[in-house]
């Protein structure tokens, strides 16, 4: 039922069964087509036998601008997972998991220090799923979503940053156990 | 860094005064000054910054001067230095979005100083600003300048980019013939080089003009396909290091994926059985990780290739070996992949040749296919997708096999004490593979039965039920509607079940309403809408069943709001039945927006301002999303993002996005959504903003164009087999979108620009008789032009089938008019009028007359339901309103046609009062016949739209859709049918609700309607 292949633009037009799942962001063309253009190898599908997409994985490699080198918020080199998803009908087959793991390899055959991604605090399916990977909260963004995903009385929403060490963190220095009681402010992330 | 235009910073050599007259704009003062240090310090510099602020005033000529300055620097072939490259380019900014080239401009002279000096980081910038206007020429010159520049250096991508546009040069239009052979040969020579290194050499440094990266070797690759010989490439493929395997054992999967595609459009089956073996017994034996390429589509075509190399019974047998030692580790592998396996034996299963599987083949039908689609389902049938993982299987089964798989193995699946819901969600798939079979040939008896009469209509017996039946059988189907009915009534009355529903895949509930729905659609007749001309909805379906399909989807849908499928099937019907603000409300949540729009909007928009102008009146332009997303990702000349791909040494990703961005600006969405805009506009008296072929977004599109259509039918159910039409073909108000509508829609829409265009009110030329001589000259090439366009568009092979019946017409009407107009205008008033023109407008005449009569009589004659269940005569034709709408389209054009002849008589008149210039007096008297008529049919769309206003505003229309849907008093419940939809959807009192939002959609739209302009 599923390929796993590296991203072409055409899959654009396929997108339908991951994104009219009111879970997943479409974002504008230039923003796909930003990591398609620096990180193809980390764009990587799920395809269907009908060529539909039913999971993607879209991630980077970078470390903070060199401006924030001596801010206690500065990022090392490491792996961001900016968006991951599973159409509905193909959930709870691993694709998800497998997506991620390629990310991971990437990460590692790159020197990253971590892994590293958003959630939003209420999403504890794709909570529970990322612990299950060993992801782990980093830390907590006060407000990072601009509107709350269930509660429309909410203007806003916190995140969890996650996060998961890779092999180059032998000493694991870039995790912490108590994340959830570190608050930081959305401007101090980026 | 994207290159735009703030102003430029001057020399710092300038002097402060000039330095702040320029940054505060204060144009008259840098004149003025820049012309002094000119004189004094005889700089070019200065005469460039006045020319510059010159540019920046109202006159035409100083406007112009820059472009005269850059013009004989081009010509001279004089380098200029950056800052003045940068100055004139700033002040030539505005010229790009019209008829100025860049590639002719300042894509010479920035080129030329990168040559001049390449070393410097300013020559980068040249080429991000060629890139960045896509002057592909420009860009590869500079290329080739810091290739040549920074030869052997560790950073390899000024070689790659060298190579890169000079391949994108070659196969672009911006390339002359003459040179294209030439760049051709450049890529591949130079990246036929880089490959020998790479094979001959035993390790490659970064500084090697060899290929490194994954995206420089399948860089190579890619230019090999499109410029070398098939054999280049099979043989590199099969090469020790740059071939796919070795590629493949450094983790490298692309090539891999593409060398195959590649292999398969040449039938070179032999390579790919080969390719695939070896990558999978790779994984096998550790040669990557195990399931790397374990995709199913790997599966398929090593089983596709095994079945058909010359010996092809040992190389299946090879397939079946590697299959097997695969699931022996099967235990380690994800669920994903189990189920890739299992799909892979299903899939080698069926490739095997029937005397393979079985040599002593019974009729018993419990054949190893059917065996293995049980083994299958026994693991995955809960799964949501796993009516969509067999379909295609059982599709493919004999009848014997069909009968041993629904009436033995299915049933068998689940022991009597199973669980309950497990029990139902296997009946929910008994019942969906039920569906599957109505639309499978081999359920009906071969041979026809040759009795003339009644029968003629069912000449097969059906194998299943035996009843007499065509496809799908009729009996069939209103058994599985009883069926599904009772199935879905289980679920509903048990608590228990109710609770289970929310730990299933999917609420079973919702396969059921589909398979209901669509049997019902099935049963009343519906079929996909064709060119077959004159047939309403009405007339082609029962409209109480296709009702009722509605109902009970829409009831579904109550329960299940979340459901894309059925929310997106539910949109379409609604369409169909003319609900479409209904549709509208529909379709907002499921948030098509952005990137997605270009391949999901035609499920809504398309002929939406044909079926409900007055969508268009909304709070919101309607179009306005999708009109921002082409002028937001289509405003530049170059694709999105391609800077990006190049600074990142992203070589595949710069073709593909070159590939998609070109697409993108062909797309038959893009069209639609302009068309559709223009005629909404034109239907409410609006102004068009420009004229279409002005507008930027179809700058590139002309006759050669093949328009792209990407529209995205994934999301719909889908319970056909491949024997028949998909799905939404049944749902379509009409074919889908086409390169041929697309240019027939375009050509149509700049044939009313021209009939339409009015001179800007103050335009009062000195030279009259010369502007009337050139005008008349242009209003001629272009209707001669756009008459043989038409023609040609008219006339393609596959045009009749991308086009609604009313669509012809409009278009032909409008290919003749066209046509007419040129014999009109250009007949001298001496001479005889040739007698095409009156064939001519006689075609006009009965083209149009034929369509009139198709609509307006679908309103006197019944409908198919019975005489006392029809709705009111017009009201037949809610479902129509794209042809109504088509007869006011082709009314106008022939109103605007006639008044555009006699508009330039007159104004021929009064120019040259001797009269002798003027229109024929016999054409005269035919555009006033054309007019004639064109007013009266325009009258009766008025009068048409009135009655059924004047009927939907009668009462007893909620009695009159339920009748129709339940049947009336008399008739009520005494069909199993009908019985059997009352039951799911809680009977006719539960269903008012519903009936009262269809007649108010049909309020809405027809309130549209009578705010629509008739002239
Ligand atoms: C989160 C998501 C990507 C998971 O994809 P998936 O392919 O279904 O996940 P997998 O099958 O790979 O799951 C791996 C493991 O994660 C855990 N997991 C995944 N989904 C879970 C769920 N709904 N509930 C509990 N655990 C879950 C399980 O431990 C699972 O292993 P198991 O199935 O063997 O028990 C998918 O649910 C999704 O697309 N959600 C919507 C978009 C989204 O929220 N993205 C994340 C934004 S940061």
């Amino acid at each position: 039922m599923a390929n796993f292949r590296r991203f072409r633009p055409d899959d654009l037009n396929k997108l339908s069964k991951c994104n009219l799942d009111p879970f997943t962001e479409t974002y504008e063309l230039g923003f796909y087509l930003q990591y398609y253009a620096k990180w193809p190898a980390l764009f990587q599908v799920a395809e269907d036998q009908h060529g539909n997409i039913i999971g993607y994985i879209m991630g980077k490699l970078e470390s903070s601008p060199d401006v924030y080198r001596f801010s206690e918020h500065y990022l090392p080199w490491h792996a961001h997972i900016t968006a991951v998803t599973v159409a509905p009908e193909a959930r709870r087959l691993g694709i998800g998991k497998l997506l991620t793991e390629q990310l991971e390899v990437a990460a590692d055959a790159n020197d990253a220090w971590f892994v590293d991604l958003f959630v939003r605090v209420t999403n504890h399916k794709a909570i529970t799923f990322y612990k299950n990977m060993g992801y782990s909260v980093f830390r907590v963004v006060k407000d990072y979503y601009g509107e709350h995903s269930t509660d429309p009385s909410l203007s806003s929403e916190d995140a969890y940053d996650m996060r998961k060490p890779m092999k180059r963190d032998v000493k694991r220095e870039h995790v912490r156990d108590d994340g959830e009681k570190h608050e930081v402010d959305p401007s101090d992330v980026w | 860094m994207s290159y735009r235009y703030g102003r430029p910073a001057l020399k710092s050599s300038v002097d402060v005064q000039l330095q702040t007259a320029f940054s505060d704009g204060n144009w008259s003062t840098v004149i003025r000054l820049a012309a002094k240090r000119a004189a004094t310090l005889k700089d070019p510099y200065y005469e460039a910054i006045r020319m510059c602020a010159e540019s920046q005033l109202d006159g035409t000529a100083e406007k112009c001067a820059v472009l005269a300055a850059v013009d004989d620097l081009v010509k001279t072939k004089k380098t200029a230095d950056i800052d003045t490259v940068e100055l004139y380019e700033w002040a030539c900014r505005d010229f790009f979005a019209f008829d100025v080239e860049y590639a002719d401009t300042l894509g010479p002279l920035r080129a030329r100083w990168a040559k001049a000096n390449p070393g410097s980081p300013l020559a980068l910038q040249c080429l991000q600003a060629c890139l960045d206007k896509w002057d592909l020429v420009s860009a590869q010159q500079i290329a080739t300048s810091l290739d040549k520049a920074y030869a052997n250096t560790a950073d390899r991508r000024y070689m790659f980019w060298n190579i890169t546009l000079t391949f994108l040069l070659s196969i672009s239009p911006q390339c002359t013939d003459a040179s294209r052979k030439v760049y051709s040969l450049l890529a591949i020579r130079q990246l036929e080089r880089a490959a020998d290194l790479t094979e001959n050499s035993a390790k490659l440094e970064p500084t090697d003009r060899g290929l490194l990266t994954e995206e420089e070797v399948c860089l190579y690759y890619r230019v090999l396909h499109s410029h070398g010989t098939k054999e280049e490439f099979v043989s590199r493929l099969k090469s020790p290091k740059l071939g796919a395997i070795s590629q493949l054992k450094e983790g490298r999967k692309l090539l891999f994926c593409e060398g195959l595609d590649a292999l398969e459009t040449w039938g070179e089956w032999e390579l790919i059985y080969n390719l695939c073996r070896e990558a999978l017994t790779l994984g096998l034996e550790g040669g990557t990780s195990p399931f790397f390429v374990c995709d199913l589509q790997i599966w398929r075509k090593l089983a596709s290739a095994a079945s058909k190399v010359p010996d092809s019974d040992s190389s299946l047998g090879e397939v079946q070996a590697v299959l097997k030692r695969y699931i022996e580790m099967k235990d380690t592998a994800s669920a994903m992949y189990k189920k890739n396996l299992s799909l892979a034996l299903l899939e080698t299963t069926f490739r095997l040749p029937a005397t393979a599987l079985n040599p002593n083949h019974d009729s018993t039908g419990l054949s190893p296919r059917v065996v293995q689609i049980g083994l299958f389902l026994d693991q995955y049938f809960e799964r949501l997708s796993a009516f969509d993982d067999v379909k295609g299987y059982v599709a493919e089964l004999g009848f014997d096999e069909v009968k041993r798989l629904m009436e033995d193995v299915l049933p068998k699946m689940l022991d009597e004490d199973a669980d309950t819901a497990r029990k139902t969600v296997l009946n929910a798939l008994e019942c969906r593979l039920r569906y599957l079979l109505t639309t499978c040939p081999q359920t009906l008896s071969p041979q026809p039965s040759v009795v003339d009469g009644p029968t003629q209509d069912k000449p097969f017996q059906c194998r299943l039920c035996t009843n007499p039946a065509s496809l799908p059988c009729e009996s069939c189907l209103r058994k599985l509607i009883v069926d599904a009915s009772n199935a879905y009534k289980q679920i509903s009355g048990d608590k228990a079940l109710l609770d289970a529903i929310p730990r299933l895949d999917k609420d079973p509930r919702l396969d059921l309403a589909l398979v209901l729905g669509t049997s019902l659609l099935k049963l009343s007749g519906l079929r996909p809408r064709t060119t077959d001309v004159g047939h309403s909805l009405w007339q082609a379906v029962e409209p109480g069943l296709f009702l009722q399909a509605v109902l009970l989807l829409d009831a579904q849908l109550k329960e299940t709001p979340g459901d894309t499928e059925l929310r997106l099937l539910l949109v379409q019907l609604y369409l169909l039945l003319g609900c479409a603000s209904y549709a509208h409300q529909l379709w907002t949540p499921l948030d098509v927006k952005r990137t997605i729009q270009d391949a999901l909007s035609p499920l809504f928009f398309d002929r939406i301002s044909t079926l409900s102008p007055g969508l268009f009146h909304g709070s919101r332009p309607l179009m306005e999303p999708l009109r921002s997303f082409y002028n937001h990702n289509l405003g530049d000349k170059s694709p999105v993002r391609i800077w990006d791909a190049f600074l990142a040494g992203s070589y595949t990703s710069i073709l593909d996005m070159t590939k998609h961005d070109g697409n993108l600006r062909r797309s038959c969405t893009l069209m639609m959504a302009l068309v559709e805009d223009r005629r909404a506009i034109r239907c409410y008296g609006g102004k068009v903003d420009c004229e279409i072929e002005e507008h930027p977004l179809t700058e590139n599109i002309d006759d050669d164009t093949t328009m792209v259509n990407k529209t995205d039918y994934g999301p719909f159910p889908n319970l056909e087999s491949f024997h028949g039409p998909p799905i939404h073909e049944y749902l379509r108000l009409g074919p889908g979108l086409s390169n041929e509508r697309s240019h027939l829609a375009f050509l149509s829409e700049q044939y009313l620009d021209l009939l339409l265009y009015k001179p800007p009110k103050d335009y009062k030329p000195s030279k009259q008789t010369e502007v009337a001589l050139r005008d008349r000259e242009y209003t001629l090439e272009t209707l001669s032009r756009l008459s043989s366009s038409l023609t040609d568009f008219l006339h393609q092979p596959a045009t009749p089938s991308r086009l609604t019946a009313s669509e012809t017409t409009y278009y032909t009407v409008l290919s003749l008019l066209s046509a007419t107009l040129l014999i009109a205008l250009s007949t001298p008033r001496s001479d005889a009028v040739p007698k095409t023109l009156s064939l001519l407008t006689g075609s006009i005449k009965s083209a149009f007359a034929s369509l009139r009569t198709d609509f307006f009589s679908l309103s006197t004659s019944s409908t198919s339901a019975t005489k006392n269940k029809s709705l009111p005569g017009a009201c037949a034709t809610f479902t129509e309103m794209p042809t109504l709408s088509a007869i006011r389209d082709t009314a106008l054009a022939i109103k605007h046609s006639a008044a555009f002849v006699l508009a330039c008589h007159d104004k021929e008149l009064a120019r040259d009062r001797s009269g002798r210039s003027g229109v024929h007096r016999d054409v005269l008297a035919e555009m006033r016949v054309l007019d004639l008529t064109a007013g009266k049919a325009l009258a009766e769309v008025k009068g048409h739209v009135l009655r059924l206003k004047e009927a939907l505003g009668e009462g007893g229309w909620l009695d009159r859709v339920l009748d129709l849907v339940f049947g009336g008093e008399e008739e009520e419940g005494d069909d199993e049918v009908t019985r059997a939809v009352e039951e799911v959807v809680g009977g006719r009192g539960a269903a008012e609700e519903w009936a009262g939002r269809v007649v108010e959609s049909w309020r809405e739209g027809v309130k549209g309607w009578g705010m629509v302009r008739m002239e």
